[in-house]
């Protein structure tokens, strides 16, 4: 990963972490990323390196002896300096940068005098530990911004905890950028020096520091400085000070993220969960009430179009179970908008779904630390209050339950209605054949076999509808069977469809962003 | 009683009271009181009683300062022995050292003052240096520093400052305008403390400028009067600051030793200062527990709201009907619409028959899947509120700014076995609507068509009616609202309208919710249990506090 991906992964953790990482979190990441850009794109050409430390420790009696030049104020009365300084080893003025620093007191090194430090910024700031705070505040302002630091120390000061808990500690992850020196080493004798530096190895090895380059300088010997000069010569000509302290300060911001957007998480198994909540979804549709109904309603109608007609009537006494629960209005086209009258779903049912929905969540969530199993639950439960009517709506518009007529009631209907007509033509003509013979007018009717063709067709035809009527029946029951069946199936499809936008789909909207935000984290951690 | 002893019991009263104060919930003054109040019941315990107590006891004069200041040079230059040890590693000094005339031992053997440092040389005890080098009636205390990465160090030298009647507070050149030894100083100025200020280490060159920049410090911190001794930087002789440098402070310390007067004005002073400061840092703390108590108020103000409202809610779930919709008013359909209901009631063969025809197809009977149907109802009602509550809570106490650092993921849903203790409690609920069937219609009171369903029947009839009857809604009404047929309606009607099922069913949901209310006071007790017992009251303290006032006016 190169430092501008890692920077545009910082940005999208920014974007997708709105409302979703903890604030101080946030306000972090947003600094840094503002921050770093902003430094990447100033100028590349100088390194800026600190020299930070408590008051008396001869910060600017270093800064002095590596300008070649007393610009610094030093002095016994304490704290001494209490603005930073700035010394630019350069030809162009580095101005743009100083500005962005926000340091007004600059110097301007001699380049030609010591051209192995051009490019270096050098700062002098003040204390951290004097009980002036408002050094103390530009101290943390400086330390967020410098490319590199260099820690003064002293003898007497070097076990201090406010340098060790609230400096050194904290920017371990710096420590590719950071040089600890150990100043007034002249006050000390050769193996008391050594005693020390091997107790000052121990702290800095304490404070996660292991590793990073100790000197011990002076600022009153000649060549005292020597060794942090040759530190400042190496840093600047590296040029590498710059984008490791970006790089530390996105490792540092890594570490806080990687606890709270996990990564490497597989996807959690749903689908325990989601056949839960389509069975709550569906008692809460009252789906068994409705699919009986359309049963009961398909057998009445199927009854009405295939019995003997003049007894039809009989079986429209009793309501339409669908008509009782609002449904089954066949003149409406395509979705029906007004609510059903299906009794509105019991405390049970609807408790049944919150439940299901919190299962979901929860499953979602498993092995998610904090924010996420609330954020996750209130995506699923967002819109959740429209269920009961999404699922009126899902009932009320599925095609089965307007129950059309299949063709074949017709076809039978017809049958019905023409073996009708035949008994009456049968019977209109035994009557004619009765008042023929009555005015004795013998008028043989046709015969067919030993009877009579108006007796065949008035008792055939009553016969065979009452047969009809009866054989048919056992028929309507398998076809309202198998109705209810596709009603169901219907029913559970549209159920489904509702639980899949209004919970489901908020879901996985809300997991899809932990991912790319779980992405995201890996790509800026690199 | 002497107003001597008044004192001491009015001291010992607050030490007590302190000592069962506690700040447990996270609001944001909780940290800083706990600090606090260590450092005041450390105070009492160290200083205050037994100075009280034992007025004439040496003066204790605690060398402190910040490390590398050179307080074990300074003992030991001052005693004129290596009683204490220095070094150019910091921390030098982990183990504190009291230095004494050996006449004065005594006092300091027994637990008399710092009674929970073992005397002993090393990091965790408290050395005791009998040396003749001390006059008596004055004893040294080298100190360990207030400032390095030491942790305990630090801790245990503001322990050592609060047992203090003198401090001797070292500070060099480099150091004297360091933030936390003025800290400190200010402190001690606070509390009335006797101090002497020693500036060591300071380079000849600079002694003049330094000395006098550090007296206006001085001066404008507050602490004008106390003495100031500076001593040069120079090369040690065997460890040890040279006579001369010492001498100034030497003859102070030996002024106070020589002259009782002087000595016990020293005492007095301090003593004075430290039991004024009693009452208003009392006070603090006593605003702090109050604040204690407004936090524990809110977050509890949360539990109860939520599992209040999820009682609330399993109430109106029983009274408005809604449970019996839906799977229930199926059920019951089954039951009545088939004719079936009061002839399974009524007559033991029809019940005998259906037990055959369920022992047979292993099927349940429409009267027990309408009992199933009920039972399951109720559960999930239930749950859903107790999930409902849990995650309430969970939502206001992490909108809490004390109340969400107490938050864990187990309080964010119900107690683990939530759905077995609900099945249990609708089943036990069950058994007390059988049980009271029984024994009512053993005492004959009930209506004779109850009594002639069976107990299970009946049993069953009463928990219909606690879901459909409130106050002043009837069965048919219920059935109007359910939807049930005409003859439902009709067997509604006959049923719960006898007077003998409205009682019963009154004492059914009692006992219901009753359960219910415990099942969600049990759940709620959990985040009772993160909250922990209240502490000791703000009026409490203030009381104490008051009383001190009162003996020292």
């Amino acid at each position: 990963m190169t430092l501008v991906d890692r920077l545009a992964a910082l940005s999208s953790v920014v974007e997708l972490g709105a409302d979703r990482l903890p604030d101080d979190v946030l306000a972090d990441l947003r600094d840094l990323d503002q921050r770093a850009g902003t430094r990447l794109r100033l100028s590349g050409e100088y390194t800026v390196v600190a020299l930070a430390g408590a008051t008396g420790s001869g910060k600017s009696s270093l800064f002095n002896a590596i300008a070649g030049a007393p610009l610094a104020g030093v002095g016994v009365r304490r704290p001494t300096t209490s603005a930073t300084q700035a010394i630019v080893f350069g030809s162009t003025g580095a101005t743009e940068l100083l500005d962005w620093l926000d340091i007004q007191t600059r110097q301007y090194g001699d380049a030609s005098a010591a051209p192995e430090l051009s490019g270096l910024v050098l700062l002098d700031l003040p204390d951290h530990d004097s009980t002036e705070l408002s050094h103390r505040a530009e101290v943390d302002r400086l330390v967020r911004l410098v490319d590199a630091f260099t820690w003064v120390l002293d003898p007497q000061k070097y076990a201090d905890a406010i340098l060790h808990d609230e400096y050194l500690r904290p920017l371990a992850p710096h420590r590719e950028v950071m040089v600890v020196v150990l100043n007034q080493c002249d006050r000390l004798s050769a193996p008391d020096l050594a005693a020390c530096l091997r107790d000052l190895d121990r702290l800095l090895a304490d404070d996660g520091l292991a590793g990073v380059p100790v000197l011990a300088t002076s600022a009153v010997t000649p060549d005292g400085a020597e060794p942090l000069r040759e530190f400042l010569v190496a840093t600047v000509a590296n040029h590498k000070a710059r984008t490791a302290r970006v790089s530390a300060d996105l490792d540092a911001v890594a570490a806080r993220l990687i606890p709270l957007v996990p990564a490497g998480r597989s996807e959690p198994p749903l689908r325990d969960a989601q056949r839960r909540l389509r069975a709550a979804l569906a008692t809460a549709a009252g789906i068994p009430a409705v699919v009986s109904a359309v049963g009961r309603s398909y057998e009445r109608r199927g009854l009405a179009a295939v019995g003997w007609p003049p007894l039809r009537w009989v079986s429209t006494l009793r309501p339409d179970p669908l008509r009782r629960l609002g449904l089954g209005q066949l003149e409406v086209e395509g979705e029906v908008l007004r609510r059903t009258s299906l009794p509105s779903a019991s405390a049970a049912s609807r408790a049944g779904v919150d439940s299901a929905v919190r299962s979901l969540a929860d499953t979602a969530s498993a092995g998610l630390p904090a924010p996420w199993p609330r954020m996750l639950l209130e995506a699923a439960k967002a819109r959740a209050g429209t269920v009961p009517d999404a699922l009126d709506r899902a009932v009320g518009g599925a095609h089965t339950v307007t129950n059309p007529s299949p063709r074949w009631w017709r076809l039978v209907g017809a049958i019905q209605w023409l073996l009708l007509a035949a008994a009456v033509v049968g019977g209109v003509w035994l009557g004619l054949v009765a008042v023929l013979a009555y005015l004795q007018i013998d008028l043989d009717p046709p015969t067919l076999g030993p009877f009579a063709w108006p007796t065949v067709l008035l008792v055939g035809g009553l016969a065979a509808g009452l047969l009809l009527r009866v054989l048919i029946r056992p028929v309507v029951a398998v076809g309202a069977a198998r109705r209810r069946r596709r009603t169901a199936a219907e029913l559970g499809r549209r159920v489904e469809a509702v639980g899949e936008e209004m919970v489901l789909s908020p879901l996985r909207a809300e997991l899809a962003v932990f991912e790319q935000l779980s992405a995201a984290v890996r790509r800026l951690s690199g | 009683m002497t107003a001597a002893a008044d004192l001491v019991d009015a001291v010992a009263a607050l030490g007590a009271v302190l000592g069962r104060t506690t700040f447990p919930l996270p609001a944001p003054s909780a940290w800083p009181a706990e600090r606090d109040r260590r450092e005041l019941a450390g105070q009492l315990a160290d200083y205050l009683i037994p100075r009280l107590r034992s007025i004439d006891a040496p003066l204790l004069a605690v060398v402190g300062g910040s490390t590398g200041a050179g307080k074990s040079t300074l003992v030991n230059s001052l005693v004129g022995d290596d009683v204490s040890q220095a070094g150019v590693l910091r921390p030098t000094t982990r183990g504190p050292v009291i230095v004494c005339h050996p006449s004065d031992l005594t006092w300091f053997t027994d637990d008399r003052i710092l009674p929970q440092l073992p005397r002993s040389s090393g990091p965790d005890g408290l050395g005791l240096v009998p040396h003749p080098g001390v006059g008596p009636g004055l004893a040294l205390l080298d100190a360990p520093d207030i400032d390095s990465v030491v942790s305990t160090n630090r801790e245990l030298a503001s322990t050592l400052l609060a047992a203090a009647d003198l401090w001797v507070f070292l500070t060099t050149a480099a150091r004297y305008a360091d933030a936390v030894p003025w800290q400190l100083l200010h402190t001690a100025r606070d509390r009335g403390t006797a101090i002497a200020i020693v500036l060591n280490r300071c380079p000849p060159e600079a002694v003049n400028d330094v000395s006098a920049h550090l007296s206006d410090m001085l001066a404008a911190g507050g602490l004008g009067g106390a003495p100031l001794f500076v001593i040069a930087e120079q090369g040690l002789k065997a460890g040890r600051l040279r006579d001369k440098a010492t001498a100034p402070i030497r003859s102070w310390l030996a002024a106070l030793t020589a002259d009782a007067e002087q000595r016990a004005a020293v005492v007095r002073y301090t003593l004075d200062g430290a039991l004024h400061s009693l009452p208003p840092r009392t006070y603090a703390l006593a605003g702090a527990a109050d604040d204690q108590y407004a936090v524990r108020k809110q977050l509890e103000a949360c539990v109860s709201s939520a599992y209040g409202g999820a009682l609330a809610r399993v109430d109106e779930a029983i009274r408005d009907g809604a449970l019996l919709r839906g799977e229930v008013l199926a059920r019951w359909q089954d039951v009545v619409g088939t004719g079936e209901f009061l002839r399974k009631l009524e007559s033991r063969v029809g019940r005998v028959r259906d037990r055959v025809v369920a022992a047979v197809t292993g099927r349940p009977t429409p009267v027990e899947e309408l009992g199933e149907a009920l039972e399951a109802g109720i559960e999930t009602v239930v749950r859903a509120a107790t999930e409902d509550a849990a995650e309430a809570t969970y939502g206001c106490w992490a909108r809490h700014q004390a109340g969400a650092p107490l938050l864990t993921d187990e309080l964010a849903r119900p107690g683990p076995g939530l759905a077995e203790t609900v099945e249990l409690l609708v089943r036990d609920w069950q058994e007390f609507v059988l049980e009271l069937v029984r024994t009512e219609g053993a005492s004959k009171r009930s209506g004779a068509r109850l009594a002639s369903y069976g107990v299970n029947g009946a049993g069953l009839v009463v928990m219909l009616a606690v879901f459909s009857q409130t106050a002043g809604l009837t069965g048919a009404e219920i059935a109007v609202a359910g939807g049930t047929s005409v003859a439902g309606q009709k067997v509604l009607e006959a049923i719960f309208g006898e007077q003998a099922v409205r009682g019963l069913a009154r004492q059914a949901r009692e006992d219901l919710l009753a359960r219910v209310d415990a099942l969600l006071r049990e759940d709620a007790a959990r985040y009772g249990d993160v909250l922990g017992a209240g502490s000791v009251s703000g009026d409490e303290l203030r009381g104490a506090a008051d009383r001190i006032a009162r003996v020292l006016r």
